[in-house]
């Protein structure tokens, strides 16, 4: 699979074959570093300063190299498919060859990074519950009516996101129901048998 | 119950038979439940040809006095007492008295529904779907716009018997 490079993509990334390799192999660090930690503008302006170019010149070359990494790095393309995909932007042999071990050495931190940035389901933590009978509101005087408000606890991202919910003792019952019968599906000779042949 | 004197007055009217005969007050009571019970019901309710020969404001006037009674009435849940001592100080007649009892107990309940249903209230669950899912490896997660969550086999078991203590506390509770 090829990496398919925007105009603005190239168009920041045609710094790089104007400096150093040395340059670059520096800014393939500040790139992983930035990842890891976050960046830190104040590095564009001291580059800047050193190669006598603009701050935007530094950070779009940066950031150039830094999506190409991910992007390779999230696809988990093949070294071949690398090569060709940088080919298109006519780069120095050299050069190729740098990216391309930059690539390759850092693509397993780089996925691992990624893999901690994506969001996740949310799981289920915990559940409270508390029963109300409304006796009056505004509409109408001497009522009864029950209610179930359910505090529901989860994890998300390694937050916790609570949700308050409320139902009535019909629905709570058909809840219950319908949710021992997952319980019971998972007793199932079928779902027995997957889990003890998968792995 | 405190009436105002716009609807004392409605009642007034409506009690005359002057003003309204017998088949003019059967259709203007049956107009004003219509009015608060039938969500497709709009002005056109007061539009019967027996109704014709009645100035328009004073229709309107009767109208709103009887259907801001009856919510009042519904709201406060009124005994059949309470409605026949406020109609009798109004001047209605045995008859009219009695047909507008009748007429309120049989939308007494609707009334109430009605009533009990305006307000505020959390997100209310009507009902749960769920998936076994055997994972076999991390795919990407999409964003569901409905409450979605996760669980284990343990989870699930804590979920279901914390729902089902509270059924039971909800069983106890009605046999008190």
């Amino acid at each position: 699979m090829l990496l398919d490079l925007s105009e603005e993509h190239k168009e920041h990334l045609a710094f790089l074959p104007q400096v150093d390799s040395s340059v670059v192999a520096e800014f393939g660090r500040i790139a992983v570093e930035f990842l890891r930690r976050g960046s830190n503008p104040k590095i564009y302006d001291g580059a800047a300063r050193k190669l006598n170019v603009s701050r935007d010149t530094v950070q779009h070359g940066v950031e150039g190299l830094t999506y190409l990494l991910t992007e390779s790095s999230k696809l988990m393309i093949s070294e071949l498919d690398f090569q060709d995909s940088i080919f298109v932007l006519g780069f120095s042999e050299e050069l190729n060859k740098l990216l391309l071990q930059l690539y390759l050495d850092n693509r397993k931190e780089i996925r691992t990074i990624l893999s901690e940035l994506a969001p996740d389901f949310p799981s289920y933590h915990s559940l409270e519950w508390r029963l109300d009978v409304q006796l009056a509101s505004r509409s109408l005087r001497q009522q009864i009516k029950p209610s179930v408000t359910i505090k529901l606890h989860l994890n998300q991202n390694g937050d916790r996101n609570t949700q308050v919910l409320q139902t009535d003792p019909a629905t709570l019952l058909h809840l219950v129901q319908q949710l021992e019968q997952a319980l019971e599906e998972m007793k199932t000779n079928h779902c027995r048998r997957v889990v003890r042949n998968i792995k | 119950m405190e009436l105002s004197e716009y609807v004392q007055k409605g009642f007034q009217m409506l009690a005359d038979p002057g003003s309204f005969d017998s088949n003019a007050f059967t259709l203007l009571l049956r107009a004003a439940f219509q009015s608060l019970l039938d969500a497709q019901a709009d002005e056109a309710v007061l539009d019967h040809p027996d109704l014709k020969h009645i100035d328009p404001l004073v229709l309107k006037h009767c109208h709103a006095a009887v259907a801001t009674y009856i919510l009042e009435a519904a709201k406060q849940r009124a005994d059949k007492s309470t409605l026949s001592t406020y109609l009798e100080d109004s001047k209605f007649d045995r008859e009219r008295t009695e047909l507008f009892c009748t007429e309120y107990q049989n939308n007494k309940d609707s009334l109430e529904i009605l009533l009990g249903s305006i307000g505020r209230s959390l997100p209310h669950i009507t009902d749960v779907s769920w998936r076994l899912e055997y994972q076999i490896k991390n795919t990407d997660p999409r964003s569901h716009p409905e409450i979605s969550f996760s669980c284990n086999m343990e989870q699930l078991q804590d979920l279901v018997g914390k729902l089902k203590d509270a059924s039971k506390s909800l069983e106890r509770a009605t046999q008190l």
